[in-house]
């Protein structure tokens, strides 16, 4: 019995640990003087994780568009109430569904790659030998990624959200014949810019800072070996897509729960 | 460090890309105006009941969309509700003094709006105007209620 | 020698969780030569190393560099002090995202601001030097191993540094690319007036080119002097080592119960 109270307060400081390193670590990356290099290493991040995670972004937005207004119209068309379709499509995209699925596909997509390139730098001791050039691979290695990584996943989100509403579109008014008027028409009356789209941004950036960041920490903090890049790669996916998930109800509830 | 054009240029393509897609839910999904206050002007009009409406509804006139509806407030000398309304520009000293402005619903459960019917009066509203006859919303559990007391009463 | 050495490690004591790796070790590196440092593997040579970049805190002790205690300075002059050294690692470590050129001309980019033409110029030289001046287009994966590591080396010595590591440089090399390096640490001492610590395991390659030696054993020195005085040194452990005997006071056994009583099964099936 005390051994596994001793083992839990074992587990606790572990935890506790680990967070503050990873604290650290985000504060030293993320105060940088930004420099005409850094901007071009920005840059080369901005296209890793941005430009070569579009594809899987807007494809997987058009679905769920589709999937929603399809799903949607045929709830909404018991109640008579089929002109509500763009208002429910846009709403559940842009408060809920974007930033979430975004930032969870993005983890997948852009976090394990930056987990398994940042550890593959630390296993063949180019992390140190920069170190040992005199470079801070906090600044030149992760501080990069980690921005790159806080603006790529909202300007994906925004993506999502324009081809999940036009997917919707697609399917109610072209297909099941919802009044194109009412789709947009429904929809503008009832998004608020700041209420709706904006908080879905807030949300996107809280997840897009959370998922970089535990990606390039787990690529820094990894054991440098093969089995260590592969374990902190699936500890990427994993802690990024439950955090994503938590976040967004503490998020929700703080914004459109009606608690203020 | 060698530079490559291409990569710049998907990047650059890409952030354009997300600022007007930002445009696009603003301007298409809520619905924003780039309107300059000039472009509108204001009506008040005093409901007993406005059943759901919210600040941001449409105002139609014969279904047409002519304005929104920017706040909704208690009117603490009658006790019933005001709600500013906000018209196109165009229409100032058009709409006739006992113009009427009624709370209609889309649909049996749609959005609620108001609906502006104009009248015959030679004197026109103008800017900070009020609207003197008004139609409140309807609501459901009155309708019933009357419905119901009619039933009896017959 | 009257100059004080560069390189002083006074009563270092170092441990990784429970195990101890260093206790109290004493190094002196003088200036403009060839210290080797050598010891079984896991012995933590590459640990000390590491303690002298200042990349790892020693729990006791200090390692003063041409008078400067690194574990003192701050960040920024921890940094500072580091352009003064190179390191070559035992895998290279080139960035793998950067060409052969880019690689030696990093160090030059980001502590100078010198013209671009100059830069080409002097990453042409130091190319030159390893040998490898037609390579500078390829990636480093494009490289093989004794390749690499002359970019790296290429790459340490770019800014001129007083001080060079050398961690493993023999390891996994064909005799050709031994014989090279070897070449190539001797030469460029010589040449460039470095200080230079070679940490290895490979004997005759190490002692052939060091003018020191100290053995590292057991988290201390077990045995220091020149090349000659070691080969003949009386100490079995030494000798053990430097002549690569398989068995001795390392012995040949991981620690075990007696093999008769084990293969009875005398003491119980664990």
């Amino acid at each position: 019995m005390i051994a596994h109270i001793l083992n839990l307060g074992r587990r606790g400081c572990d935890v506790l640990e680990a967070l503050g390193r990873s604290g650290l670590f985000l504060a030293q990356s993320a105060v940088g003087v930004p420099s005409r290099e850094g901007w071009y290493l920005w840059l080369r991040q901005m296209h890793f994780v941005g430009v070569l995670s579009i594809a899987i972004v807007l494809v997987s937005g058009l679905f769920i568009g589709m999937v929603l207004a399809l799903q949607g119209y045929t709830i909404l068309v018991d109640f008579g109430a089929e002109q509500a379709l763009g208002q429910m499509v846009a709403l559940s995209l842009l408060r809920e569904l974007s930033p979430v699925v975004a930032a969870l596909l993005f983890a997948g997509r852009a976090g394990s790659a930056l987990t398994a390139e940042i550890g593959l730098m630390k296993a063949t001791e180019q992390l140190t030998s920069m170190e040992m050039i005199g470079v801070d691979p906090l600044r030149r290695v992760v501080a990069p990624r980690l921005w790159a990584g806080f603006v790529a996943l909202p300007l994906l989100t925004i993506g999502f959200s324009v081809v999940g509403i036009y997917g919707g579109y697609l399917v109610g008014v072209e297909w099941l014949g919802v009044f194109e008027g009412s789709y947009w028409g429904g929809m503008q009356s009832s998004v608020a810019f700041i209420g709706d789209v904006g908080n879905g941004m807030i949300k996107s950036m809280v997840f897009a800072l959370v998922v970089t960041w535990i990606a390039v920490f787990q690529g820094y903090d990894l054991v440098p070996t093969a089995e260590g890049i592969s374990r902190a790669t699936t500890r990427t996916v994993v802690y990024s897509s439950l955090a994503v998930l938590g976040l967004d109800f503490v998020l929700t509830a703080v914004m459109f729960g009606g608690f203020s | 460090m060698k530079r490559s054009k291409t990569m710049e240029l998907g990047v650059g393509l890409f952030m354009l890309a997300g600022i007007l897609g930002l445009l696009f839910l603003g301007l298409r999904v809520s619905g924003l105006t780039f309107d300059m206050p000039g472009d509108t002007f204001r009506l008040e009009a005093n409901f007993a009941n406005i059943g759901s409406l919210k600040p941001r509804a449409r105002v139609t006139m014969s279904g047409v969309t002519v304005g929104r509806v920017t706040a909704i407030e208690l009117d603490r000398d009658w006790y019933d509700a005001r709600v500013i309304l906000e018209l196109d520009a165009e229409l100032e000293g058009k709409l006739a003094r006992d113009t009427t402005a009624a709370i209609l619903t889309a649909g049996l459960l749609g959005e609620q709006y108001i609906g502006l019917t104009v009248g015959g009066d030679p004197e026109m509203l103008v800017n900070g105007d009020t609207i003197r006859d008004t139609q409140s919303a309807l609501v459901l559990e009155e309708l019933i209620q009357q419905f119901v007391s009619n039933m009896v009463s017959d | 020698m009257i100059e004080s050495p560069l390189v002083e490690v006074k009563g270092l004591h170092f441990s990784r969780g429970e195990k101890t790796i260093f206790n109290g070790v004493e190094l002196q590196i003088p200036r403009g030569r060839i210290t080797a440092i050598m010891g079984p593997s896991g012995t933590g040579k590459t640990t000390l190393l590491k303690l002298i970049g200042g990349q790892l805190t020693p729990d006791v002790g200090r390692v003063l560099i041409d008078g400067h205690d690194v574990h003192e300075l701050s960040r920024k002059a921890l940094f500072t002090l580091r352009r003064r050294m190179g390191m070559l690692f035992q895998s290279g470590a080139l960035f793998s995202d950067l060409s052969v050129f880019e690689n030696v001309a990093f160090p030059l980019r980001v502590h100078t601001e010198l013209p671009e033409a100059m830069i080409r110029d002097l990453v042409l030289m130091k190319l030159q030097a390893v040998g490898l001046r037609g390579a500078r287009e390829l990636m480093p994966a494009e490289l093989s191993g004794g390749m690499a590591r002359r970019v790296a080396l290429a790459r340490a010595i770019a800014l001129d540094p007083d001080l060079v590591l050398y961690d493993e440089p023999f390891v996994g090399q064909d005799p050709i690319s031994k014989g090279v390096l070897v070449q190539l640490i001797k030469t460029l001492n010589d040449a460039l007036g470095l200080t230079s610590v070679v940490v290895s395991h490979d004997i005759p390659e190490a002692l052939s080119i060091a003018d020191y030696v100290y053995v590292i054993a057991d988290g201390q020195v077990m045995a220091q002097g020149t090349p000659a005085s070691l080969d003949v040194d009386e100490d079995r452990r030494v000798s053990q080592f430097v002549h690569g005997e398989p068995d001795g006071p390392v012995p040949f056994h991981y620690p075990a119960p007696e093999f008769f009583r084990d293969i009875l099964d005398l003491e119980g099936r664990p």
